[in-house]
């Protein structure tokens, strides 16, 4: 049985002065991401079925580059950031829940280097 | 005092009728995650092409199968859906939007925004 | 974890039903959901067959009925009848709301009345709101000031001061819209939810409170504002139709200004 009171329970460890960085960068990712996206999925539904050289000819191209690059970042920060507060909000345990958040990130900071790396390599190499 | 952990806790999802409101936005979150784990689609489609000619075609044939297609169809859509009620959750972090007529139409909006796109993106592809 | 389903001395079980008189004409039936602390059971679904041209038109009315002619030890709260006092907030047809100003027509179909949902049972239909008025006390719900108020009068607001106020004042603190939140069903240990977030934002935007910056900062956090993602259950269901996800949307663009 607890004796603590309700309103030291309510008041728990109090405020972390912080929330609105993550919530306010969250927004900033999907706006950028608005143009981004529709740019990705266009521009690729486009060069679809194109053959080999031609696809990496217009991956070379710096605009392509470019835009590939920033879309990687930018979603891959936006995943981090949206995962993020959805484990928060489900994962109670808090070891569990440290363990799930650097997991996470560890695992798209991985997929974003080697997508990047990708895009750079077809447009240095050719 | 309180009985410790003894009283029962009263029906919530159980209970609680979904709504357009609260379906919208749990679609928003799922197709969050499943654009999450999408990146691995990404990551798989840029280490091909980077990789090769060889691993280009390989990627072709896997994407371009009826499988293939399929995920990508169900993936352009949660992207387009996320995109769409995305930007109505961005109209209101600006505090528009916010009167039940509004919100009901924005949901309208986003839904026919989404199926919209992706018919377009798979006429364009 | 999040548990999404009702622990093992949770689930309801089925209860008894109480048949409708003879001679009944216009009869429909209420599921009441019912606990009893003293026998160590789990809750149950009661079913109550009224006849409507014997009872009030609203779901409050049936739940009198109910106490005073069927089954005296069904418990809720109630007092003003007229959707002034919030304590009658409870779930019916699955949304919540006040059963005093909630038309029983308005249903289609059985009535299904639970307590307010996500909290810890009491009793049948009266939850725990210790909790919830902790949150309250926690954002000081008083005018906070450094100047002393003017002897000869009260501190004055113009008319614009005055209407920021509205969407605000009228709250009951009936707890519907928290306990429609399923951010608030996960997390209410830590965030504090739409009821006690719009009367938090009912002080900062108050002209003569001097202590919005202290209340501000005592918000911002990633669980005591930051668990609303917009889900709009809270203002979807206010029985007194205010818009607590636009107040809520007010702090969180004071936080951008701010920074």
């Amino acid at each position: 049985m607890s004796l603590l009171t309700p309103f030291k329970r309510a008041s728990g460890l109090g405020t972390t002065s912080d929330g609105v960085k993550h919530w306010w960068m969250q927004r900033v990712t999907a706006v950028a991401l608005i143009p981004l996206t529709l740019w990705l999925v266009f521009a690729v539904a486009a060069h679809s079925g194109e053959d080999y050289a031609t696809v990496t000819a217009w991956f070379a191209q710096p605009f392509t580059t470019t835009m590939l690059t920033l879309f990687v970042f930018t979603a891959f920060l936006h995943a981090v950031q949206g995962l993020t507060v959805i484990i928060e909000d489900y994962i109670h345990h808090e070891g569990v829940k440290i363990a799930a958040l650097i997991g996470m990130k560890l695992v798209l900071v991985l997929l974003g280097t080697s997508s990047i790396l990708s895009i750079l390599r077809v447009a240095f190499a050719g | 005092m309180k009985t410790a952990n003894k009283r029962p806790l009263s029906p919530h999802l159980q209970v609680y009728k979904p709504q357009l409101t609260s379906v919208l936005s749990i679609m928003h979150r799922g197709t969050g995650v499943v654009l999450a784990i999408g990146t691995l689609l990404v990551t798989y489609w840029l280490a091909a092409i980077a990789g090769g000619a060889e691993s280009f075609a390989n990627a072709n044939a896997i994407l371009g199968s009826w499988f293939g297609k399929l995920v990508l169809f169900g993936w352009s859509w949660a992207l387009f859906y996320h995109l769409s009620n995305g930007i109505r959750h961005l109209v209101w972090d600006s505090g528009h939007g916010f009167d039940l007529p509004s919100v009901y139409l924005s949901g309208k909006i986003a839904v026919g925004a989404s199926l919209a796109l992706t018919i377009l993106l798979w006429l364009v592809a | 974890m999040a548990e999404f389903t009702l622990p093992a001395n949770s689930v309801i079980k089925s209860g008894k039903t109480w048949a409708a008189p003879a001679g009944a004409t216009r009869v429909k039936n209420f599921r009441v959901y019912r606990y009893d602390p003293d026998s160590g059971e789990n809750p149950r679904w009661d079913t109550y067959q009224i006849d409507l041209d014997q009872c009030g038109p609203m779901v409050l009315d049936a739940l009198l009925k109910i106490k005073n002619e069927i089954d005296p030890t069904l418990t809720f709260r109630r007092s003003c009848r007229e959707g002034i006092c919030g304590s009658c907030s409870m779930n019916i047809d699955g949304t919540n709301t006040l059963a005093c100003i909630k038309a029983i027509d308005a249903c289609e179909g059985d009535v299904q009345i639970s307590p307010l949902p996500h909290m810890e049972v009491v009793k049948d239909l009266i939850p725990d709101l210790t909790h919830f008025y902790a949150q309250y006390a926690s954002i000081k719900p008083w005018m906070q000031t450094q100047t002393p108020a003017p002897p000869d009068r009260e501190r004055l607001q113009s008319p614009e001061d005055r209407k920021k106020l509205d969407n605000h004042y009228e709250c009951i603190l009936c707890a519907c819209c928290s306990t429609s939140c399923p951010s608030y069903w996960w997390n209410s240990d830590r965030y504090l939810g739409p009821a006690i977030l719009l009367q938090a934002n009912r002080w900062v935007v108050d002209s003569r409170d001097e202590a919005t910056g202290e209340r501000l900062d005592n918000l911002e956090d990633p669980f005591r504002l930051y668990r609303c993602h917009t889900i709009m259950n809270c203002t979807n269901t206010c029985p007194k139709g205010l818009n607590p996800a636009k107040s809520i949307a007010e702090l969180k663009k004071k936080m951008i200004e701010r920074r």
